[in-house]
């Protein structure tokens, strides 16, 4: 599977179209088996450009195209088969259980009036396991921690079984141990079930370590995209985020390190 | 129960005659007691669980679109648009009120919503209207304006000025079969909607983000919802007047029972209020020396129960 992005531009407001613009002219693909990260300061278009692909808003101009079809001509639920979303809004504003907020992640496939299977249930257990919420799976959702109910959603995402799965800051409230578990599943499934993760990191060096090529966004154009190694510079870091840092390779990670020098 | 007191055999007597259609049974019962009976108590009773249900359904519907469990199904100024009709067509002592009060309460009602749905809807981004805090706030300014323009008309109301607050006080007294038929066909319109997005609804309540990766048509179902509970609310309203707090209070409730799942809320939620509302209606009609407003009595006791479930919650 890949995914086309062709000139993308969005805007929230249609008649400030030339400098409201969010998303300016984004053109790129994405392709099966690989780990893609998008970074960039704040404000830089980074969820826009997720929910452009997750077909939660509409592009202003271009198109999105999902191996040769159009991403707008899927209906929204064949579109939920194909990509699932871990976004940043995680307040749940009724008290479903964890049991319930994950076995959600199976509406796609349940016909109207039915119940979930006994291979959806299995599925979400599953799930629950991987990530470690089996021992929650009572609780109610809006008592848990922020950590703890990202890795609802997570569960919630994997029980989509997508294809393609977006990543919107999904670990920023998880402590290091969850967010390398949770790296660590993503980056399996990348490999073994070949697919497409698109995650927005804000730690440099998580994505650098973690995924096959960076997304780098400044106020809404494609800075750099390319593997990790060849987009993460200390030039390029200087000229978006407008700080100094140094860029080595780590032999312990893998990958190139950012190291920000105190003066 | 009651102001002419009907021994309970003869009640069951009467009911099973007619459902059984025969007609030799009424032979040793009063023509009186068959009219109160039939005629009179049974359209109130069954009008009054009718209104019950729709109203608990209704809050169901809003409290799930908007994602407050505070929201009811006069949220959106729905009251005060019926509120506003009924009042005109009792200013201007239009001929045959029996009609024409639900009629302008329902158009009142109708107009509002469409008012406050085009007031939060933006054309240039239509993912963003229709959000619960651009409907609430929509529902705000239209019906403050509303209530203006209603103490307005009793200012000039003159001798109608009782009508009118009798009128906003809600009551089931004198209500007739076809306002019977017309909630209860409501109520099942309404039933089979809200049940075959019941499930979206469940999914709504984690944000507009993952319910939309999910596969859920958000503008649709929105739409659609927020539609019915409105068309519910302004029927119970044009039968039966402003009647607060079941809307409110009843899902509520039940939602301690039943968990958030909207697949067993929204029919338990039917039930318990068409209950509650009979046993406020008995109480009004039967227990109490004079009969009061069905209205007030739901909000004198609704709004402490209220108070004691918020003050309970907050602090848990």
């Amino acid at each position: 599977m890949e995914i086309f992005l062709h000139n993308l531009c969005f805007s929230y407001d249609a008649d400030s179209y030339a400098d409201g613009m969010i998303i300016k002219d984004i053109s790129g693909s994405f392709s099966s088996g690989s780990f893609y990260s998008v970074i960039g300061p704040n404000g830089s278009g980074k969820t826009t450009l997720l929910d452009l692909i997750s077909g939660f808003l509409k592009p202003s101009s271009g198109t999105i195209d999902i191996d040769a079809t159009a991403s707008v001509s899927f209906s929204k639920k064949k579109l939920a088969k194909i990509i699932s979303v871990v976004s940043q809004d995680h307040a749940v504003n009724f008290p479903f259980s964890v049991k319930e907020i994950v076995l959600m992640g199976r509406h796609p496939y349940i016909s109207r009036f039915s119940l979930p299977s006994e291979n959806d249930i299995q599925i979400s257990e599953n799930m629950m396991d991987i990530c470690g919420i089996t021992h929650l799976q009572n609780r109610k959702i809006n008592e848990l921690s922020g950590g703890e109910r990202q890795r609802c959603l997570f569960a919630r995402a994997l029980c989509q079984d997508t294809p393609v799965l977006l990543l919107d800051e999904a670990f920023s409230n998880m402590d290091i141990h969850h967010t390398l578990q949770m790296l660590r599943l993503v980056k399996h499934s990348v490999k073994k079930k070949n697919r497409i993760v698109i995650s927005v990191f804000h730690d440099l060096n998580l994505a650098s370590a973690w995924s096959d090529a960076v997304l780098v966004l400044k106020k809404g154009k494609i800075k750099a995209f390319g593997r990790s190694g060849d987009v993460l510079t200390a030039e390029t870091i200087k000229d978006v985020f407008e700080v100094n840092s140094i860029v080595e390779y780590n032999e312990h990670v893998h990958a190139k390190q950012v190291y920000y020098p105190i003066h | 129960m009651g102001y002419i007191r009907i021994p309970i055999t003869d009640i069951f007597q009467i009911l099973i005659a007619k459902t059984a259609g025969s007609l030799y049974a009424f032979e040793n019962i009063s023509e009186t007691h068959l009219a109160v009976i039939l005629d009179v108590r049974l359209p109130r009773i069954l009008s009054c669980a009718g209104v019950g249900a729709a109203l608990a359904l209704s809050g169901v519907l809003f409290q799930g679109i908007l994602l407050n469990p505070l929201a009811d199904p006069y949220t959106l100024g729905v009251s005060a648009g019926a509120a506003f009709g009924a009042s005109i067509a009792i200013l201007m002592n239009l001929t045959n009120a029996f009609v024409s009060v639900p009629v302008f309460a329902f158009t009142g009602a109708c107009l509002t919503l469409f008012a406050v749905i085009f007031l939060s809807y933006s054309a240039k981004n239509p993912m963003a209207g229709l959000s619960s805090n651009n409907l609430i706030l929509s529902g705000v300014i239209v019906a403050a304006i509303l209530s203006a323009g209603i103490s307005f008309l009793k200012f000039i109301a003159n001798e109608q000025v009782s009508v009118i607050i009798f009128w906003l006080m809600g009551s089931f007294a004198s209500k007739t079969w076809p306002n019977v038929s017309i909630i209860i066909i409501s109520l099942i319109a309404g039933f089979f909607i809200s049940m075959f997005f019941a499930r979206d609804l469940n999914l709504i309540s984690l944000g507009p983000k993952s319910a939309s990766s999910l596969g859920v048509d958000l503008k649709k179902v929105t739409f659609v919802l927020l539609l019915s509970g409105s068309l519910l609310a302004a029927v119970c309203v044009s039968i039966s007047g402003i009647i607060g707090f079941v809307g409110l209070l009843v899902p509520h409730m039940v939602r301690f029972i039943t968990g958030p799942d909207n697949r067993k809320l929204i029919p338990l939620s039917m039930l318990s209020g068409a209950i509650l509302l009979l046993l406020a209606d008995t109480v009004t009609r039967a227990v109490l020396p004079h009969e009061i407003p069905i209205g007030v009595l739901t909000a004198l006791t609704g709004g402490p129960v209220f108070c004691w479930i918020f003050k309970k919650n907050r602090f848990k």
